[in-house]
């Protein structure tokens, strides 16, 4: 066996390097070859150098070396991993260069993705409202509509005996069930009560129409017998810590027991109603209500599989006529038919609306629950992409902005060999390794803003960091981000000839700047919309606290669960009356702010037949002699009710919308009002009806969100002892409620002592406004701030391109202030043709928003002047401290290469 | 000979087995070998050898270990476990492929 000498391996590289063969990992191996080889031929006896030309011509000499050189060279660049690695290397190397700039889009990236992150978050939420009942598809909600004369309601409740008929009418219908609300109820295991404002009464058929999971006892079985009840884990841990709650009992409002059958776990948040207590619904004499015409119960139905839900909605109109027509006519008159009432105008519906829809569609009048609103989901999801899209933005102008830096770079590949999709593919790496970066900055800052945000947007969410989807998800929207961001830079950098490029006739910056500015005005324009929203929603808030609403919302305190206390609640008032701290006080359920009692009655003026023309709805307050004193309201003609005329108990105060619509513009004092006597079942003497004598006018005031019209009212003298209200004096409010306190213990012991002030209760009927403020001035400030961002860096790079320029005007005389001025005309322009378009657009948004109120604020032109300046002002001082430093920089500096 | 043409489709499952057969190989080894198996009727260029080995290499079925010998650098191939499991497929792939192949052409093989 031969071995080469040290001298023939030198040979060896040498020749082989003289003829090309260089490349890391091609030339040892190569060299080994031909050393084994030439071993190989001189075991043969042949001489070293003729062995070794015979090796070489086996290759095919040196034409041949090379080609197995390159096409090993081309087998690795063709590699993907190989490729790959590379375009990361160049990628973070570039990063790395440019930390301003990257730093920049990092930020804004990342604000823009955890500001999306959360929204996502608020909106999925949502969107998965009712979802976990199992066949949540098939099962519905009946709505009732009513139209008759000026009544119109939208009820989300039913006639009692609808979900019988439903059951036994319409074979596509599998289960009905009924819930019937009483309010809140004072719930006592011994002797201290507590108010639960969760309760509900139910049908035992609940259980086959929703998924409710239970802990204890059967679902089947529960809530059959009277005086029967089911409660959740939590009211079980309330009320019986470390005991088995079955078999034990619950007082109800004082005096029925309920004897406890099951436990079930919790309701889910996402659900349109979570109640904590159950009560069997045939406790109640309520529960075989025959009436068709008066609607209490909230009604679901589930379908069987396949049934169509519209096609059984068809079929409501004639089980209307069957059921409600002829009580219709009993309360109406003979000559009443449903054709009739229908032709003139009026209706009677049922409608069905799908379980999921009723959390972010349904907003009508007794709900089981607060629901939300679609337009709230649009809105915040629109202003999560708009976000996203200055942050992308800020990414795409600075990347083609800075693209003279790195045309050269793109020439020189080019020439290189190169081809587009190469640099395009190198481009894109860089924009996607940048937006995964953001990703999971977004991803901690998410994390950590997410607590305020629940708490502003009342809710419970958190990042699900257990869920493949949701990596999969970031994942996905990192590429998807990164695409996006790079898509345009990417095509628009590797286009670049390179003999213009390498030649240098090509000034890029910028030049090249129509797509760039129509970004920063695209930019800016959202940023001014989502100003004026904030204003706009400010103003009208604002609006709404310092509207004259026709009362005196301050300083009142009202006491709430009075009727605890019974017949006492009089002598409870005397008591606290005595301090004379408390200017006055008043008795009754019925306040001007959403929530209290309301009472709705068809009444007529008197003399007149009641047809459907000339009966109004009118609210029926029942209210007591100091009523009218205590909130403040003003009289407007007459008097108010007094201890001096004993006939008041049968006499009316109107307000003035009630007045109107009565007709009795001149001279209403003494005028009359009739309504039918009758009793709560629903059963109407049409032949007596009852008739009150108008004894004052009291200016309108607002008694409902205002959203709403101030409709007709009237106020009678009658016992309604839901609450307790006191006016008291200015200072001193903690002393005021320790005394009433006391007073509540001595006289109902045992009893939860509960209260609130009327001007929060008024502030609570916007609570959703004010969210919406909040929100809306959160998100444009991000907004402007990232679009702040990106024209920080463009002025930057402005700046610097333009040093020399800026040098040469210095050296010619020019002043600061006009460099200034220079450098910032230019996005100053932009910013006005984004407020230019901006603001039609916002007009129309926030009229569109606007629409719900019936008293608005007068959003004035001065508004949409003031979101512009503040923007441009934004703008500018972002711009003005790169302007002014490179104003004020040393022209000597930057000609001195020249 | 064979001509170069028919060899071209064979050439990595060629190098699987062999491989797969010897463990560790360097190129030149691997070229000897085919030779020997073929009775010089198989001969591998170095132009078809070397892009092949490191494609294989780069798509992980081979992996290589380089060894010091005086100024001479030697690089060994040998399979890993994927490439292993490879080199049984594409060595059954290839014999279905020649009684296709002796069926198409009607010929019977010895």
């Amino acid at each position: 066996m031969t071995q080469l000498t040290s001298d023939h391996i030198d040979y060896i590289i040498k020749d082989l390097n003289y003829r090309g063969i260089v490349a890391d990992g091609v030339q040892d191996e190569l060299i080994d070859h031909v050393c084994a080889a030439v071993e190989d031929e001189m075991n043969h006896n042949i001489r070293f150098i003729d062995a070794y030309h015979h090796v070489l011509k086996s290759f095919g000499h040196t034409a041949g070396l090379r080609e197995t050189q390159k096409e090993i060279l081309e087998t690795e660049n063709k590699t993907t991993r190989l490729m790959l690695k590379n375009y990361f290397t160049i990628a973070f190397r570039n990063l790395k260069k440019q930390r301003f700039y990257t730093l920049i889009n990092i930020l804004g990236l990342a604000i823009g993705i955890a500001s999306c992150l959360v929204i996502l978050l608020y909106v999925t939420h949502e969107m998965s409202y009712d979802k976990h009942h199992t066949d949540a598809d098939r099962i519905y909600r009946i709505n009732c509509e009513i139209k008759f004369g000026d009544n119109h309601l939208k009820l989300a409740v039913a006639p009692a005996p609808l979900a019988d008929a439903m059951r036994t009418d319409f074979p596509e219908v599998e289960h009905a069930a009924r819930f019937w609300s009483d309010g809140s109820m004072l719930i006592k295991r011994a002797d201290q009560n507590i108010k639960e404002t969760e309760v509900i009464y139910a049908d035992s058929s609940v259980f086959n129409v929703f998924t409710i999971p239970f802990v204890q006892g059967n679902p089947k079985q529960v809530l059959q017998d009277p005086y029967t009840m089911v409660i959740s884990q939590k009211a079980a841990a309330k009320y019986f810590p470390n005991e088995n709650p079955i078999g034990q009992t619950l007082i109800v409002e004082n005096k029925d027991n309920y004897k406890i059958t099951g436990v079930y776990e919790d309701m889910p948040v996402t659900g349109h109603f979570h109640f904590d207590m159950m009560l069997a619904l045939v406790s109640t004499d309520y529960n075989k209500d025959p009436n068709w015409l008066s609607n209490n119960f909230s009604t679901y139905i589930k379908l069987r599989p396949g049934a169509d839900y519209k096609a059984l909605e068809a079929k409501f109109p004639k089980t209307i006529d069957t059921y409600a027509g002829p009580q219709a006519k009993q309360a109406l008159g003979s000559d009443f038919t449903m054709e009739k009432f229908r032709a003139s105008g009026n209706k009677l519906e049922w409608t069905l609306m799908p379980l999921t829809d009723i959390h972010l569609h349904s907003d009508l009048t007794a709900e089981l629950g607060i629901n939300s609103n679609i337009a709230y989901v649009y809105l915040f999801g629109a202003i999560a992409l708009f976000i996203l899209a200055i942050a992308c933005i800020n990414f795409m102008n600075l990347s083609t902005a800075r693209s003279s830096n790195r045309a050269k770079e793109v020439g020189v590949r080019k020439v290189m060999g190169s081809l587009r999709s190469h640099l395009v593919r190198q481009f894109l790496t860089e924009s996607i390794l940048l937006s995964v970066f953001s990703f999971f900055v977004a991803l901690a800052v998410a994390w950590m803003v997410l607590p305020s945000f629940n708490l502003l947007a009342g809710k419970d969410l958190f990042l699900p960091f257990d869920k493949g989807i949701f990596w999969g998800g970031l994942a996905a929207g990192a590429l998807v981000v990164g695409l996006l961001a790079g898509l345009y830079p990417s095509f628009f950098l590797s286009a670049f000839r390179p003999v213009n490029v390498l030649k240098g006739n090509l000034s890029l910056g910028m030049k090249s700047g129509l797509i760039r500015s129509s970004l920063v005005v695209f930019q800016f324009s959202i940023s001014i919309i989502l100003i004026i929203g904030t204003i706009s929603v400010n103003r009208q808030l604002g609006f709404i606290q310092n509207t004259k609403i026709g009362f005196n919302k301050d300083q009142v305190i009202v006491i709430k669960d009075a009727y605890g206390m019974g017949d006492q609640v009089q002598s409870f008032k005397d008591e606290v009356l005595k301090d004379n701290r408390i200017l006055s006080g008043t008795i009754s359920g019925f306040l001007p702010v959403s929530g209290t009692n309301r009472n709705d009655n068809t009444h007529w003026p008197e003399g007149t037949q009641p047809t459907e023309e000339n009966m109004v709805a009118l609210q029926c307050w029942r209210v007591d002699y100091d009523y009218i004193k205590t909130l403040g309201m003003k009289i407007k003609i007459g008097r108010e009710f007094s201890n001096e005329f004993p006939s008041d108990s049968g006499a009316v105060i109107l307000n003035e919308a009630a007045q109107k619509i009565f007709g009795f513009t001149t001279d209403p004092i003494g005028k009359k009002i009739s309504t039918f006597s009758g009793d709560r079942s629903g059963v109407i003497d049409r032949e007596h009806p009852k008739s009150f004598p108008v004894i004052g006018i009291v200016e309108n005031f607002h008694f409902e969100s205002l959203k709403q019209n101030i409709t007709p009212l009237a106020l009678f003298l009658d016992k309604s002892i839901g609450l307790v209200s006191f006016r008291f004096q200015a200072k001193d409010s903690q002393e005021v409620i320790a005394t009433i306190e006391k007073n509540w213990k001595a006289l109902a012991p045992g009893m939860p002592f509960n209260y609130s002030f009327l001007d929060e209760d008024f502030g609570r009927m916007y609570a959703a406004e004010q969210r919406l403020g909040k929100i809306f001035f959160i998100f444009a400030g991000l907004a402007i701030i990232i679009a702040c961002l990106g024209l920080f860096a463009l002025t930057a790079f402005t700046a610097e391109q333009r040093t020399k320029e800026i040098g040469i005007r210095k050296v010619l005389g020019a002043s600061v202030s006009s460099i200034v001025v220079l450098l910032s005309k230019e996005f100053g322009k932009l910013i006005f043709i984004a407020f230019i378009i901006a603001a039609p657009l916002a007009w129309y948004g926030v009229d569109w928003w606007l629409k719900n109120y019936t008293y608005k604020a007068e959003i004035g032109v001065m508004v949409y002047l003031l979101a512009g300046v503040f923007a441009f002002v934004i703008a500018w001082l972002t711009m003005g401290y790169q302007s002014v430093r490179a104003a004020s920089s040393d022209p000597v500096k930057s000609l001195r290469s020249e | 000979m064979h001509s170069p043409e028919l060899l071209k489709g064979t050439l990595q499952t060629i190098l699987l087995k062999v491989l797969k057969d010897h463990g560790k190989m360097y190129g030149y080894e691997i070229t000897q070998r085919v030779k020997e198996l073929s009775d010089s009727r198989l001969l591998l260029t170095e132009g078809a050898l070397y892009p092949s080995l490191h494609r294989l290499e780069a798509e992980g079925l081979l992996k290589t270990e380089t060894v010091m010998m005086g100024k001479r650098v030697r690089k060994y191939y040998t399979l890993t476990t994927s490439g292993r499991s490879l080199a049984k497929d594409r060595v059954e792939e290839l014999v279905d492929f020649i009684k296709t192949m002796s069926n198409v052409l009607q010929v019977k093989l010895a």
